[in-house]
């Protein structure tokens, strides 16, 4: 009976844990959704605020400009950390524990104090483009980039493949591009979309080394109109929020049926 | 080819000793190159120039002029305030991101971890302006969730609640902190063994004593690293705290924004890598348990 009982309360407890929890994600944006549809007054409802955004000077070029920087930003981070890390699982196995604590460091040293020296520091031909923002996004796209390779390699006889890809005649540029990248494909993408994700909402560089991005622009537009304002929010959300779930739902979902195949 | 010049000249600038520099770069291996000097260029040479800047005073002299600043109003006040925002909402979002992480593992099937662990990898990622107007259009005095609890007979503004407090910061940094501590903890619950609970149990063991002599000491580590994390991620938030702020509350971000931005007059040209070098200290500082932590549990899984 005791047991029963206590089953009973607990399945009841962690149903109002969950409960109270979904209701703390969705209600503030079920409010801000509700909110942004406004027009004139609470009672009717349209999608001026979200025309509004649209007629904004800037638009078009700072989003060009986010997308300029995250794809060079991408390619950077790409080019850099899989031949880095690939080396260090096939034979540079004694200095994994160095790279580990030093590309975890971007993570602890706070992005502000980071901007701050970076004001002075940096080559200074990089300083006249906005393109340096794309170095400063591989260097705090790190520690997640590192880590979602390693993980993707650690299961990984890479070895093997290596030898026998040697054996066969490849060169390591074949190697890298059509032996390594096909075989760890789920974690290069998720290393993919975390920089994606980290350069398109960046916010503090561009703002403090003085550059317009899409995320400053926002910054500068909420101030003339509350309504648009969160309709530009809640359109940046919910827009982020698809390409980031639609990958890590169906990214896992692809990744475990390569498990289950092999 | 410039950046290798670059490279050589910050190198030459943190060490005196050509020779024994030049035996430690011999060492290097060539594959690591390429990354080693990517850090040194866009990490390294700018939180030297922060540590080395800091020490001087505004007309480029050493001095610890601006060091002793930091230990006086404002900017005393400032870390005062940075450092119990960073506490207290990372109490708040470890606690309830450990209750939701444990009521997952307990209630929850394959499709559902999978969807919470797909969700909190994007709202860990939520901040700035967009999560900030979310947060206002809501809870402002005109918001739906205002008046959705006026008619249940709670009027939050007559309490004197406004979310440009320092509660409406914590609990607008709830939204992206409990998603983090949800990520970084689950993997800790998933690890009680349910037969550890059952062997407890035959052995006569209560439920309590249960918790309290296994789950607690093994989940205790993984928590308090957790919560070092949360810690750091809410004391140097800079996006969100703006966009929450309107000047009323002092933090050390906002400050070193505030004057990077060119709010800066003459005797302060250099207080702002102070400040940076402050933070960065107080960052390591919250990360030496975290890193002793991680090594003697990481052992111990082993």
């Amino acid at each position: 009976m005791y047991k029963v009982l206590s089953t009973v309360k607990n399945n009841f407890l962690t149903t109002g844990i969950l409960l109270i929890s979904a209701l703390f994600l969705f209600l503030p944006l079920i409010g801000a959704t509700e909110f942004s549809l406004r027009d004139g007054g609470p009672d009717k409802h349209s999608f001026h605020s979200y025309k509004w955004i649209f007629e904004q000077s800037g638009f078009k070029e700072n989003l060009g400009i986010t997308i300029q920087v995250t794809t060079l930003a991408v390619l950077l981070n790409l080019l850099i950390m899989v031949p880095t890390v690939t080396w260090l699982h096939i034979s540079g196995q004694k200095y994994r524990r160095f790279v580990e604590v030093i590309t975890i460091l971007p993570l602890i040293i706070p992005v502000v104090a980071l901007a701050t020296g970076a004001q002075t520091a940096l080559p200074s031909f990089l300083h006249n483009t906005v393109l340096e923002l794309s170095f400063m996004y591989v260097v705090i796209a790190m520690p997640y980039s590192y880590r979602a390779l390693d993980i993707g390699m650690s299961g990984k006889p890479l070895n093997t493949y290596v030898a026998a890809a040697r054996n066969l005649g490849a060169s390591w540029r074949k190697i890298l591009l059509s032996v390594i990248t096909p075989s760890i494909w789920p974690s290069v993408l998720a290393a993919l979309f975390l920089t994606v994700a980290l350069s398109l909402g960046e916010f503090t560089l561009a703002q403090l080394l003085h550059w317009n991005t899409f995320p400053t622009w926002v910054s500068n537009v909420s101030q003339e109109n509350i309504l648009g304002a969160t309709a530009l929010s809640v359109g940046s959300l919910f827009f982020a929020w698809l390409l980031l779930f639609t990958f890590t739902f169906f990214g896992s979902n692809k990744a475990e049926s390569a498990k289950n195949e092999e | 080819m410039s950046n290798t010049t670059d490279f050589t000249v910050v190198v030459k600038g943190a060490s005196s000793s050509g020779g024994a520099l030049h035996r430690l770069i011999k060492q290097i291996p060539i594959p690591l190159i390429p990354l080693l000097i990517f850090l040194a260029i866009f990490f390294f040479w700018p939180i030297s120039e922060v540590a080395l800047n800091a020490f001087k005073d505004n007309d480029g002299a050493y001095s610890f002029a601006n060091i002793r600043l930091l230990f006086q109003d404002p900017y005393r006040l400032a870390f005062r305030n940075s450092i119990s925002l960073g506490l207290i909402s990372a109490l708040v979002g470890s606690i309830f991101g450990l209750l939701i992480a444990i009521a997952i593992e307990k209630r929850g099937g394959a499709k559902l971890k999978k969807f919470v662990a797909s969700i909190s990898g994007v709202l860990a990622n939520t901040g700035g302006v967009p999560l900030a107007f979310m947060f206002l259009a809501a809870f402002g005095p005109e918001g739906l969730m205002i008046k959705f609890l006026k008619v249940l007979g709670v009027n939050l503004y007559e309490w004197g609640f406004t979310l440009f407090s320092f509660p409406g910061l914590v609990i607008v940094y709830s939204y992206f902190q409990i998603p983090i501590m949800i990520i970084v903890f689950s993997p800790a619950v998933s690890s009680l063994r349910r037969e550890w609970q059952e062997s407890a149990e035959n052995l006569g063991a209560s439920r309590f004593a249960y918790w309290l002599r296994v789950g607690i000491p093994i989940l205790l580590p993984s928590f308090l690293a957790s919560f070092l994390l949360l810690f750091a991620s809410a004391f140097s938030a800079f996006a969100t705290a703006r966009a929450m702020t309107v000047g009323n509350i002092t933090l050390v971000p906002l400050v070193i924004g505030s004057l990077l931005d060119g709010n800066v007059t003459i005797n302060q040209a250099n207080l702002g890598y102070a400040l940076a070098l402050g933070m960065i200290v107080i960052s390591i500082l919250a990360m030496v348990p975290y890193l002793i932590i991680q090594s003697k549990t990481s052992k111990w899984q082993q």
